[in-house]
């Protein structure tokens, strides 16, 4: 029986009945990133490890892991020891971290099997993962299209079923936005819920490592074993993390949902609309209530997110120097020359731009006007949440105003048109607000997708209502026909 | 936005632009800077800035030595070492 | 023209905390390069800082004893620039909020006080260490000094000549050595100065354009760097031209200061709050407890010395006015109840033997109850003093143990009155004439058949005995 586009649960069941062992599991899912290699979804292949680690575990130990032999894949943003870690750029083509990510590690302490680092926009600055070093990614829906970005590679080794989870990271969208034209589900957990040890920084008050999965339930496997405290991480939250599977079968009947009035979805393409329409009566037909909430600053979003993570990933990606790892440029006369060379040959044109804008957003004579008064802003977003979340439970947007395009067929000319795509992910970054994105159908044959932004900690009422919506709908259920793309 | 903002900011994120790129790139930073921009027109006074999502406080740690000790891997990861330094072109100060 | 001198210190101080600000690596000084490093302090992609509590506690005791602002909540910020010794690009330091705001700090000089005031003090991470000589066209990176805790303290530009810069960067060391906030060891880079000079008319409010002068490593330097900068910027105004404004190093072999090699822009080190670590707050429980446990200073031992142990006004101060000489004092307290002996021998011997070798009491092989045991031995007369003496060269030199160094020795004082009797005897048996003019009348003889007594007994008959005895027999 294949194990391609097995959920976690289905593969559990699997390996649970001995109908399958972990190594074969782990052969199989090798197997079919190979077949799939033209999508080009992988960096770096763990094979051999993967294979030793998988045949070593033994499915009679007395665990209740439900990770135990599934294969996973690891976004390339995160370090593992040993095995190379790139982000995508040139800079870290060659960089063997001597540690591994405390995400990584909880995920293969809780008994999953890496099997290799996914393809992803360099240093997750982009929406379409157009900008890696190492090459597209194709969204396995239709190879001339992008599978969405930051972790494009991730979302489209989940949908083109090679693994059943991946760990992506989202700063603006990076999680939702890619599973949402994968047609896959990808969660943002609360800011803080997730270690970021190990997890190479972009914006670091917006980067939050997530699950990518099949469902919400696989969803709350990933996000059980992932989440904690973590001493190395002071921005990691120092609280009990809660069982994400206990309540996710609850009934939502009274659960009321807002929609963002300055969202303007009445602007959006009559098809993406079309599907939140149905979507919304399918909720209210499970018992939600839809009130519209005003959230009058979100529109400021994303000149909000554009002045601040520029700004800190600037800073952030200082130390790639050329001094004491990664790539160093040669023929140069000096100390300058050596920064100047090899980060300039290092880094692709986006990652130069943010760069660029996030150190001049910070310069002397530009602070207030730029960084500062983004962050003021972004004060006044969080409160609008806030104060949106008095009078309902969930806000519910599309995850994104249009599905995936064709490569090269936007932001080439002007950046700013992709950025603005990013309008109804950024602002729960902003926020640290957790937000899922499951499939809900599919417009012009490509998967749309649905968002659910959640309170600050409830991540278990967004995987609850996620989930409940699944059991009644089949759009996880739609698989690319990848024989027909091919 | 002048060449000398461009070149000063250039030369502050040590990046150089091609110059085949640099009509370009200049182009897009201004059209980033008009898109930040708009946050001008937002009333932000008495408003305090939010730096992290987190109302939080510092978590902060024993004065107890824990070494990783990874000297031999640092120094393997270098572009330019030998068993005790990393090595860069002599500065001169 | 009558010229004014106005200079403004810097002070970085090395906190003595067993490991760094921002990760647990030791900060123990000499190790072999690159080992103290973990992966913080390499600044790899991906990882975190992580406050360490005890900088804190170390900076708020300073800023206890100079009376500043406690800012129980303060940030971090970042400051950005580029250097080979400088891990992620980025120091972490803290510019709006600092932990220590204001606070003054008396320095004595020429037998006056005067007030400094302190603008502020802040804690950030130190560099590594560039080598620039040692590997033919590469310069050598040693990362173990990065991420050190320093506590950069700012003083008012209120100090108007070397001589009191000299005296406030004493001042300075002996307040962070007695806090143990710091081992204060100039040499070893523990203690710094960048001094920042300039000069005006007499009576000029506004100041002149100011020099910075980095890192200097010593008292000395920090005198002969400022009198000769203060030299050249007079030299400059008088004869009508202006003063640059730079940054300068001193070099002592030329006894002159030159300015840094140039950047080519000026430095925008655009800092903003640091993401990766929230607010410091420190609780009033923490505010307390450092307060409940704050050092003796040496104002207050200066006291106590005097009132506890009868030294005095004198003796108590030199003493006290070191820590390595005060904690030595303390301890060897514990060992010996001759407290006036000990401090002579301190103030003495000791210093003279240190000043000499130019190194503190700690870094010498005498141990607090070595010495003790040797003023015991004094006190009870096992030895005279002057066996004393050179008991002691053998404690400089080699540490063994005062009654190891009499033992193997053959020194012990030799009190008996019948063995000193039959010396005493002996020497007037042989030296007839010298007893007859001595009866005769010349008083000053009583010296030779001392000396005499000494001779024979190898200089350790007990001194008082002979006199009493040799009295008696010269009758």
């Amino acid at each position: 029986m294949s194990i391609q586009f097995k959920t976690i649960v289905e593969l559990r069941a699997m390996l649970d009945s001995k109908q399958i062992s972990a190594a074969e599991l782990m052969q199989e899912s090798l197997g079919l990133a190979k077949k799939h290699e033209e999508l080009n979804c992988f960096i770096t292949m763990n094979e051999e490890q993967a294979l030793k680690k998988a045949s070593a575990i033994n499915l009679d130990e007395k665990t209740t892991s439900n990770l135990l032999g599934i294969p996973l894949a690891q976004k390339d943003l995160f370090c593992t020891e040993g095995l190379r870690t790139t982000c995508s750029s040139k800079i870290l083509s060659n960089f063997i971290p001597p540690y591994t990510a405390t995400a990584v590690k909880n995920l293969e302490d809780a008994g999953s099997v890496t099997i290799g680092k996914t393809n992803m926009d360099e240093f997750a600055m982009g929406s379409s993962n157009e900008t890696s070093f190492f090459g597209s990614v194709h969204n396995p829906w239709k190879k001339e299209y992008v599978p969405g970005g930051s972790s494009g590679g991730s979302a489209a080794a989940v949908a083109a079923g090679i693994v059943p989870a991946a760990t992506g990271t989202d700063t603006g969208g990076s999680i939702r936005q890619p599973a949402a034209h994968c047609g896959i589900t990808g969660l943002k957990p609360t800011y803080g819920r997730v270690s970021r040890w190990g997890m190479i920084a972009f914006a670091s008050s917006l980067d939050q490592a997530g699950p990518l999965a099949r469902t919400s339930e696989d969803c709350a496997i990933l996000l059980n074993a992932m989440s904690g405290f973590d001493s190395k991480d002071t921005t990691s939250l120092n609280i009990e993390v809660p069982d994400f599977l206990e309540n996710i079968n609850k009934p939502i009947n009274g659960i009321r949902i807002g929609i963002i009035k300055e969202f303007n979805l009445a602007d959006l393409d009559s098809k993406v609309q079309e599907r939140f329409e149905e979507s919304k009566k399918t909720y209210e037909k499970l018992g939600a209530r839809f009130v519209e909430v005003s959230l009058p600053n979100i529109s400021a979003s994303v000149p909000t997110y554009y002045s601040i993570a520029p700004a800190e990933c600037s800073s952030n990606l200082s130390r790639f120097d050329g001094v004491r790892f990664g790539y160093r440029a040669e023929n140069t006369d000096d100390l300058n020359d050596l920064y100047i060379k090899s980060r300039s040959e290092g880094f692709g044109d986006e990652v130069k731009r943010r760069i660029l804008i996030g150190t001049y957003a910070l310069s002397a004579g530009y602070y207030d006007a730029y960084y500062k008064k983004a962050q003021q802003v972004r004060r006044l977003i969080k409160e609008d949440f806030e104060h949106a979340f008095e009078s309902v439970d969930l806000l519910m947007t599309p995850t994104s105003p249009n599905t995936a395009f064709k490569f090269g067929s936007k932001g080439t000319q002007n950046p700013v048109e992709l950025y603005l795509e990013d309008l109804f992910t950024i602002s729960s970054n902003l926020a640290g607000i957790p937000a899922i994105s499951i499939p809900h159908g599919l417009v012009n044959s490509l998967p749309a997708g649905l968002q659910l932004i959640g309170n600050f900690l409830r991540e278990d009422q967004l995987l609850n209502a996620a989930h409940i919506f699944q059991k009644n709908s089949d759009f996880h259920h739609l698989k690319p026909d990848l024989e027909e793309s091919q | 936005m002048d060449q000398e903002t461009v070149r000063t900011i250039c030369y502050l994120a040590r990046l150089d632009i091609d110059q085949s790129k640099s009509g370009k790139i200049q182009k897009d930073l201004e059209r980033i800077i008009d898109l930040i921009g708009e946050l001008q027109r937002i009333n932000t006074s008495d408003v305090e800035p939010l730096y992290s999502p987190l109302e939080m406080t510092a978590f902060m740690h024993e004065d107890i030595e824990s070494s990783d000790n990874k000297k031999e891997r640092f120094l393997e990861n270098a572009p330019a070492s030998n068993e005790n330094y990393f090595l860069v072109p002599r500065v001169v100060e | 023209m009558s010229w004014e001198t106005v200079i403004g210190l810097e002070t970085h101080v090395q906190l003595s905390t067993k490991t760094k600000l921002f990760s647990r690596a030791s900060t123990a000084f000499g190790a072999s390069p690159n080992t103290n490093v973990n992966l913080i302090d390499c600044g790899l992609p991906g990882v975190l800082p992580s406050v360490n509590k005890e900088a804190f506690y170390k900076a708020i005791r300073f800023g206890m004893a100079v009376n500043a602002t406690i800012n129980q909540t303060s940030i971090f910020d970042r400051k950005n620039y580029f250097y080979a010794d400088l891990p992620k690009g980025y120091q972490i330091t803290q510019m709006d909020l600092p932990i220590v705001l204001g606070g003054s700090i008396e320095i004595n000089l020429d037998g006056l006080t005067k007030t400094i005031n302190i603008t502020r003090a802040h804690l950030e991470e130190d560099a590594g260490k560039s080598i620039h000589d040692e590997f033919d066209g590469f310069s050598a990176i040693d990362l173990n000094r990065a991420g050190t805790p320093l506590l950069e303290i700012v003083s008012e530009p209120e100090i108007s000549s070397a001589k009191e810069a000299v005296a406030y960067m004493k001042a300075m060391h002996q307040l962070v050595t007695f806090l143990d906030v710091s081992d204060g060891n100039m040499a070893q880079g523990s203690l710094r100065c960048d001094a920042n000079v300039s000069i005006r008319k007499k009576g000029d409010q506004e100041l002149g354009t100011r020099t910075e002068i980095k890192n200097i490593n010593s008292f000395k330097f920090i005198e002969k760097a400022i009198n000769f900068e203060i030299k050249r910027q007079i030299k400059i105004l008088e004869n009508g031209e202006k003063v640059t404004q730079e940054t300068r190093l001193y070099d002592s072999s030329k006894d002159e200061t030159r300015p840094m090699r140039s950047k080519e822009f000026a430095n925008d080190y655009r800092y903003f709050p640091e993401p990766d670590l929230l607010p410091v707050v420190i609780s009033d429980e923490e505010i307390t407890k450092i307060r409940d446990e704050f050092p003796e200073l040496p104002k207050e031992k200066e006291i106590r010395y005097q009132k506890q142990f009868g030294l005095s006004a004198y003796d108590a101060q030199i003493i006290a006015s070191s820590k390595s000489m005060a904690d030595f004092f303390e301890a060897a307290l514990k060992k010996t109840k001759n407290y006036s002996l000990l401090s002579n021998w301190l103030i003495g011997e000791i210093s003279a033997y240190l000043n000499k070798k130019q190194i503190e009491i700690h870094e010498s092989k005498l141990s607090a109850d070595n010495v003790a045991m040797l003023i015991n031995r004094i006190d009870d007369q096992t030895i005279s003093g002057k066996i004393g003496k050179s008991i002691f060269e053998e404690m400089c030199e080699s540490g063994s143990s005062v009654d190891e160094i009499i033992e193997s020795q053959g020194l012990k004082q030799i009190s008996d009155d019948g063995a000193i009797e039959e010396i005493i005897l002996t020497v007037i048996n042989e030296n007839p004439d010298q007893v007859a003019a001595y009866l005769a009348g010349k008083d000053k003889l009583f010296g030779f058949f001392v000396g005499q007594v000494m001779k024979l007994t190898e200089g350790k008959a007990n001194p008082k005995t002979v006199n009493t005895i040799l009295k008696n027999k010269l009758k």
